[in-house]
């Protein structure tokens, strides 16, 4: 055990541990968030409206007195499960479409591909806004919206990963000896081109967060009185002269759980790359 | 049963791309090919780059079809091959590519490489394939302890003798090589080679090895074909071709070839 | 040693000598790796001489070093390195660049990846020129015509304006060497320059190179694993082991009697197109 840890190289994992202990606070908050705040977050109280930071409430309240620390601790709840489900929506379809089209070619890629560069060709916030306009406004709606803006992504890298693995010999070894499609594609293509894919889906991680916050930003996503990242920036822009703390803290979870996220991602990137392997 | 194993007639490839908005281009890398490879022959294909060996070997592997002709194994036209049949042929006919940093998955153990041929076609229960993974790589000069490598801790000679071993696992008639020594040290190669030679004699096997190394050809053929750009120019017994060359295009490829024995020779 | 080489009774001094050449690696953990001990290497003018070795015998690190251009985490650990008069060992990078190309040319085992995809080949062969003796564009551009011609390339003076992948594999391999050529280097290093090749170009660059030595009268570092090629063209012979020399002589003495067990087994390897061997039946 003490041999293991004399051999981990700390220099190479460096970026991902920082990263992952960033995230790793934000998710224990989440999980635990009725006991970690300190209060409910939804609890009014009118006289204690809009206090700077204090021994009682150590970020201040908003303009209806809830505690900001709960709120903000709540919050990260929403935040994580979007990113989580909307990232493993992109990750999931895009990869099986991109890996289809590849290993399929022809006219499978070429329709498959055209829907994706569709997909693609508009802005990511305004696909999501058109999607929850005709969705009904709700979180699940949210992550769903936010999970398709993903898979034009993740399937054109798998496309891209998986046209450079079929040129491999190992590819045409399995052909030859009779293995199956499904087969070939489960036990030889996914496991060598998994590796861009968590390097790409640790960054939709991110910026899932940030589309979850403009989307609640603009209404469309959590719905008061719940709380989310980007429905607490709304609110707190109302109050940016009197109540700063109310932009600043929301705002600094975003920043933080972003820059985890994007963190474990570049570090996952020179991690994985066998070139930097000795 | 003829005593033809694998038996080419008239056999072409055309490359062509279509293009969304008409027009075409086409290639052909393969035209008008007839070979025959008797039982427990050995072809030799020789070639320059593009020169379509490659191209050939993958349509006796039934991995791209041709656009003319056909081919036949032990009888049988290749091209009608389905369901059940295609599984009997894959078993019946198997590769062994160039290069061995890319023959193998590098995520997969040498055990779970070698073991893969015999899950696919349902062959014995998870112990016996274990123990005659371990039994082939002692067969090829590596020891058994090997399985539990990957492939990335294994040298070029050694990939190449577990290439050697996939090869034969399914126990097939027909082994196809496509360059499999050159990417390897001169030392490696002529112990590889031995290899092929030893377990071609051992299991009677028919095979086509395809290679631009002249030396090599003579080294392991019975018989020799010469392509170029797609076509035969010549072929005949291994002495034939080398004591006797026929066609411009094989003498020119034989006074190329850069070669010690002229020294040795000349004493 | 046992005969004397023809050269070395003139009075002229080697074109390279390289004395007890040891190259280190740096590990990670662990002492410094040796992957080259104690070389000596002499060069001697129109010589063309040949080191030969499998893959980790060390011979391209040896050509690196005489360039200086090894690999960050390699360092010379011992030796000397003399061009004719001058010591190589105290030049700086600044120094060593203006030799590169200008007295030292190094012509490289894959033309494809050495040439810049989006330039000109008049422009890349005349580079040198531009670089050491400050000619212009116009008058580079000149030189290289005549330099593809040289090296027989046909239509010089349409091929210089176009792209390298216009050219097939035995004529970038023909504009590598030309750009050598361009300041008349006392001293060429190849790199395995033919292994790239089908056969029958490769047969023609080793005359090519055979032909740039009786004309310009440069010596010729030829770094090899093929002992096909080095029969054809070398005249003096390093057989390379581990990062050791095991056996130097005249092309025919390797051949005819080598002395080093090494030597032997890698003739015994390597197949023939003449000799048939006794295994088969």
């Amino acid at each position: 055990m003490i041999g293991l840890l004399n051999d981990f190289d700390w220099q190479r994992w460096r970026l991902v541990l920082i990263g992952g202990t960033i995230i790793g606070i934000l998710v224990i908050c989440a999980l635990f968030a009725p006991w970690v705040a300190p209060y409910s977050p939804y609890d009014l109280d009118v006289v204690e409206m809009l206090q700077p930071p204090s021994a009682a409430h150590p970020l201040g309240t908003d303009e209806l007195g809830r505690d900001l620390l709960s709120r903000t601790i709540y919050a990260a709840r929403i935040s994580m499960e979007v990113a989580f489900i909307a990232a493993s929506v992109g990750l999931v379809f895009g990869t099986v479409i991109g890996i289809v089209a590849a290993y399929f070619g022809g006219f499978v890629d070429l329709v498959l591909m055209r829907f994706m560069e569709l997909l693609f060709s508009f802005p990511a916030i305004l696909l999501a806004v058109v999607l929850m306009a005709s969705l009904g406004t709700s979180i699940l709606n949210a992550m769903i919206a936010i999970g398709i803006v993903f898979i034009p992504g993740f399937a054109r890298l798998s496309r891209a990963a998986t046209e450079v693995v079929l040129r491999e010999q190992y590819v045409e070894s399995a052909r030859a000896i009779g293995m199956s499609h499904r087969r070939i594609i489960f036990v030889e293509i996914l496991p060598n081109i998994l590796a861009p894919l968590l390097v790409e889906a640790a960054v939709a991680f991110s910026y899932a967060i940030l589309l979850e916050s403009a989307l609640s930003f603009l209404g469309l996503g959590a719905q008061p009185p719940e709380a989310s990242w980007g429905n607490m920036l709304n609110t707190g822009r109302g109050f940016m002269a009197q109540a700063p703390w109310l932009s600043i803290v929301p705002g600094a979870a975003i920043f933080l759980s972003v820059l985890g996220f994007n963190l474990i991602g570049d570090g996952l990137r020179d991690v994985l790359d066998p070139h930097m392997k000795e | 049963m003829s005593a033809e194993m694998i038996q080419l007639k008239n056999v072409g490839k055309v490359f062509g791309q279509r293009r969304i908005f008409g027009g075409s281009t086409e290639f052909a890398a393969v035209a008008d090919v007839s070979l025959k490879v008797a039982r427990g022959q050995t072809l030799g294909i020789v070639g320059e780059s593009g020169s379509g060996k490659s191209t050939l070997l993958r349509m006796v592997l039934n991995l791209i079809h041709p656009t003319s002709g056909s081919i036949h194994i032990d009888g049988q036209n290749i091209a009608a091959l389905t369901g059940r049949n295609e599984k009997a042929f894959r078993r019946k006919v198997q590769p062994i590519f160039q290069n061995p940093a890319s023959s193998f998955n590098p995520r997969q153990s040498i055990g779970a490489i070698l073991r893969a041929p015999l899950k696919v076609h349902g062959i014995g229960t998870p112990d016996s394939r274990r123990d005659r993974v371990s039994t082939l790589l002692e067969r090829v000069g590596l020891p058994a302890e090997f399985a539990d490598r990957h492939p990335h801790q294994l040298s070029g000679g050694q990939k190449q003798r577990v290439a050697i071993a996939r090869a034969i696992i399914l126990e097939p008639q027909i082994v196809l090589a496509d360059e499999p020594t050159s990417a390897l040290d001169v030392s490696v190669q002529a112990q590889v080679l031995e290899l092929f030679r030893q377990t071609r004699e051992e299991m009677g096997l028919t095979s086509i090895f395809v290679s631009h190394n002249l030396a090599v050809i003579r080294q392991v053929s019975d018989t020799v074909a010469v392509m170029r750009l797609g076509r035969i120019v010549e072929t005949g017994t291994v002495d034939e071709i080398f004591a006797n060359p026929k066609h411009e295009y094989t003498q020119a490829l034989i006074a190329a070839v850069p070669d010690h024995g002229t020294i040795m020779a000349q004493t | 040693m046992t005969e004397p080489r023809a050269h070395a009774l003139s009075a002229k001094p080697p074109t390279l000598r390289i004395r007890d050449l040891s190259i280190e690696f740096a590990r990670r953990r662990g002492p410094d790796l040796r992957v080259v001990d104690q070389v000596s290497i002499d060069i001697w003018p129109g010589e063309i001489v040949g080191v030969i070795g499998e893959s980790g015998s060390g011979k391209t690190l040896t050509s690196l070093a005489t360039l200086k251009m090894l690999p960050k985490q390699a360092r010379i650990a011992e030796g000397t390195m003399h061009l004719g008069e001058t010591s190589l060992h105290d030049r700086t990078e600044r120094q060593m660049r203006e030799l590169r190309g200008d007295q030292i040319a190094l012509i490289p085992q894959d033309a494809m990846q050495a040439l810049n995809p989006t330039m000109r080949i008049g422009r890349q062969v005349g580079e040198p020129l531009e670089l050491h003796s400050g000619y212009g564009q116009a008058q580079a551009m000149d030189s290289a015509q005549k330099l593809l011609k040289s090296v027989h390339i046909r239509e010089p003076e349409t091929r210089v304006r176009e792209y390298p992948h216009q050219f097939s594999g035995g004529m970038q391999q023909r504009a590598m060497i030309a750009m050598g050529l361009a300041l008349n280097p006392q001293l060429i290093i190849a790199d395995e320059p033919t292994t790239a090749l089908d056969v029958t170009v490769q047969a023609q660059i080793l005359k090519l190179l055979r032909e740039i030595r009786d004309r310009e009268g440069a010596s010729i570092l030829f770094i090899t694993h093929d002992l096909g090629v080095v029969a054809e063209i070398c005249d003096w012979v390093y057989v390379m082991r581990h990062g050791r020399i095991v056996e130097e002589g005249a092309l025919r003495k390797i051949f005819m009697a080598p002395q080093a067990e090494y030597t032997r087994q890698l003739l015994e390897a390597t197949p023939s197109i003449h000799t048939v061997p006794g295994t088969r039946s």
